[in-house]
């Protein structure tokens, strides 16, 4: 206490402290009567104790949930196809391989499809039995569906092709009906694309044609065939394994040759090695599209291949759609121009065909663009290689081990939870901010009416 | 006399004590707090009724005090002046309905704030505006530290001190004014 507050007024105080004042006996019993007993421990913490207490408690809970998701739901019943296809290499076992197509010996009906069918099988056969429809030399029973590609158009001129399986791959090894070519017949199916990228997974079986290939290594020398007869946009992806890092390099420079050499181009080039002799390339190439089979069977033969997928996409329907909406325009305006010619029109008429002109000459120049681009996009195939070191493909993995994936997804699963929590707090700040704002507003209000209202004598 | 400075003993024993009985905080406090509130009030009766009304509040919020932010006489004082301002609220609205002059007259009679008061001290007293008799109460009758004290009051801790200067010199004025 301070003594300087009192100095000057002590006679005061002291007269002040020796007045006598105590609460009536009434008062004492009004109020004990409500008194309670002793309290409690837990319920005697503050507000301010018990939000203390909160955060270690929900911190702890959140590492919990994290360490027993990590435990738990730990990855090793679940590798990603990469690991996957890793582990293969590693084993020498057979992947199950991504389906291929079968085009042209399927039209001719000479052999059976090859087609294999991944845990994600596209789609079963649309187009109708054509009258070459050939056995299935090979083809291969699917897990869930069939696969393969299909090549169609509109108005009989289709040579539609499938290969693989039936809807549901009940094609087994020897191919009872592996495919059933179609060949032109005027059977109407859509043109469709069929996307037939699977990821490899560990002890799948492998066809009788690869199993000659051996050693699990995937040799599609004999396997793929895109069409060349029509405009058809085709992409392929690759994954080659090749033994170092000596090889990596040979073999990404040698991938820019063969393109080169089959009259494409590298569209990108990356290239990451590590310091321990693992290393990764991955290429964006482009062929002609006649040239795009012997491409990726090169490619494919720069190393142990890996993975492979290939998807086309018939190009041919949209080519006539807008060959058809452009000759339409080109009418429209020759009957546009004709009209503003023939001096017959009213104003306001005259302005209207004006508008329709502008109108049609501007979709005439979209149109014959969008059409240059189709064409530009049928001519030429897409590869993406990715070539990598063995070594980095099979260490990968066991570098971590057990442990070290419970670790990672121990992590992974906080940084989620990190994230929820920050993105709660900043959905919650407006709202906490105009609620700190009301608050201290009306704080500051109520003590100005008190400082006033305990001023007044 | 005590020394003005000193230690209370009251205080001393109402420091926090984690298990300590209600009842006890009551007998310890009773005093002091209704003290303070006739003080505030300048109304003995008035300050049964605050005062029985805080020791409700703190019946009702015992749980939640925690004493390691406060003694009890400061977590009371603050319940009591809490009451206090909303009883000083009803009373202008009351007094804006009816006259008091009636009652006023009547207590001057008779000492307010502590019995064997002086007239002139109870005169001088009365004349103080309620928020100079708080302060005072608060560190002269009860001797609350400074920071107890603001912390009661709501303000710093250099406008408590500031406001116990201007209270006690206009009391001493009062004092002299009454007496004149």
């Amino acid at each position: 206490m301070s003594a300087f507050e009192f100095e000057g007024h002590e006679a005061l105080v002291a007269q002040l402290r020796a007045g006598t004042l105590a609460a009536p006996g009434h008062l004492h019993r009004r109020v004990l009567a409500g008194a309670p007993a002793k309290r409690r421990r837990l319920a005697a913490m503050s507000a301010r104790r018990r939000l203390v207490l909160a955060v270690p408690v929900a911190a702890s809970l959140a590492i919990g949930a994290a360490v027993i998701n990590g435990v738990f739901l730990s990855p090793s019943s679940s590798p990603t196809p990469f690991n996957a296809a890793s582990r293969v290499v590693r084993n020498g076992g057979y992947p199950k391989l991504p389906s291929l197509s079968h085009g042209p010996k399927a039209v001719n009906g000479a052999n059976g499809a090859t087609g294999m069918q991944g845990p994600t099988g596209a789609e079963g056969p649309t187009g109708p039995a054509g009258p070459t429809g050939a056995k299935g030399a090979t083809g291969l029973q699917g897990a869930t569906g069939a696969s393969g590609l299909k090549y169609s158009s509109r108005g009989g001129s289709a040579t539609g092709a499938q290969s693989g399986g039936g809807p549901e791959g009940a094609v087994g090894k020897t191919g009872a009906t592996g495919a059933t070519p179609v060949h032109g017949a005027g059977a109407p199916a859509s043109p469709d694309k069929a996307v037939t990228l699977a990821p490899l997974q560990a002890g799948a079986d492998l066809p009788q044609t690869l199993d000659r290939a051996g050693a699990g290594i995937f040799n599609p020398s004999n396997s793929l065939v895109i069409p060349t007869g029509r405009l058809v946009h085709a992409e392929a992806n690759l994954v080659v394994s090749v033994p170092d890092h000596d090889a990596l390099t040979q073999a990404t420079n040698k991938a820019t040759q063969i393109v080169t050499a089959l009259g494409g181009y590298s569209q990108s080039v990356q290239y990451a090695a590590s310091h321990k002799g693992y290393g990764r390339s991955f290429l964006d190439l482009r062929v002609p599209l006649g040239k795009a089979e012997v491409a990726i069977q090169k490619l494919g033969q720069l190393g142990d291949l890996t993975a492979q997928s290939v998807s086309t996409q018939d190009l041919e329907q949209q080519f006539h759609q807008q060959t058809n909406q452009i000759d339409q325009l080109r009418r429209a305006i020759t009957i546009y121009k004709q009209a503003l010619q023939s001096g017959t029109l009213t104003g306001s008429q005259r302005v209207e065909v004006q508008i329709r002109l502008a109108n049609a000459v501007d979709e005439l120049k979209g149109t014959t663009k969008s059409r240059s681009q189709t064409v530009s996009s049928g001519r030429t195939a897409q590869i993406r290689l990715t070539l990598q070191t063995a070594g980095h493909a099979a260490v990968g993995p066991q570098k971590t081990g057990r442990l070290g994936q419970m670790l990672h997804n121990v992590g992974a699963f906080l940084a989620i939870e990190g994230i929820i929590v920050i993105y709660a707090l900043i959905a919650a700040l407006p709202i906490l901010l105009l609620i700190a704002l009301i608050w201290w507003f009306t704080r500051g209000r109520r003590q100005r009416d008190e400082k006033r209202l305990l001023a007044s004598t | 006399m005590k020394p003005v400075n000193a230690m209370p003993a009251a205080i001393a024993a109402s420091r926090p004590g984690r298990s300590q009985p209600f009842a006890d905080v009551v007998a310890e406090n009773l005093d002091a707090v209704y003290r303070y509130l006739v003080y505030l009030t300048g109304d003995r009766v008035a300050a049964e009724d605050l005062a029985a009304e805080t020791f409700e509040k703190a019946y009702r919020g015992w749980r939640k005090f925690d004493p390691h932010r406060g003694a009890p006489r400061t977590w009371l004082c603050r319940i009591a002046h809490s009451v206090a301002v909303d009883w000083f609220r009803a009373e202008a609205r009351r007094q804006r309905r009816e006259d008091n002059y009636v009652r006023d007259t009547e207590m001057l009679g008779e000492s307010v704030f502590a019995d064997g008061f002086s007239p002139e001290l109870d005169q001088a007293l009365r004349r103080l505006t309620p928020a100079e008799r708080e302060v005072v109460a608060l560190r002269v009758l009860l001797e609350l530290d400074g920071p107890s004290a603001a912390r009661v009051l709501g303000i710093s801790q250099t406008a408590c001190s500031t406001r116990l200067s201007r209270a006690l010199k206009r009391l001493e004025e009062e004092v002299g004014d009454v007496r004149v």
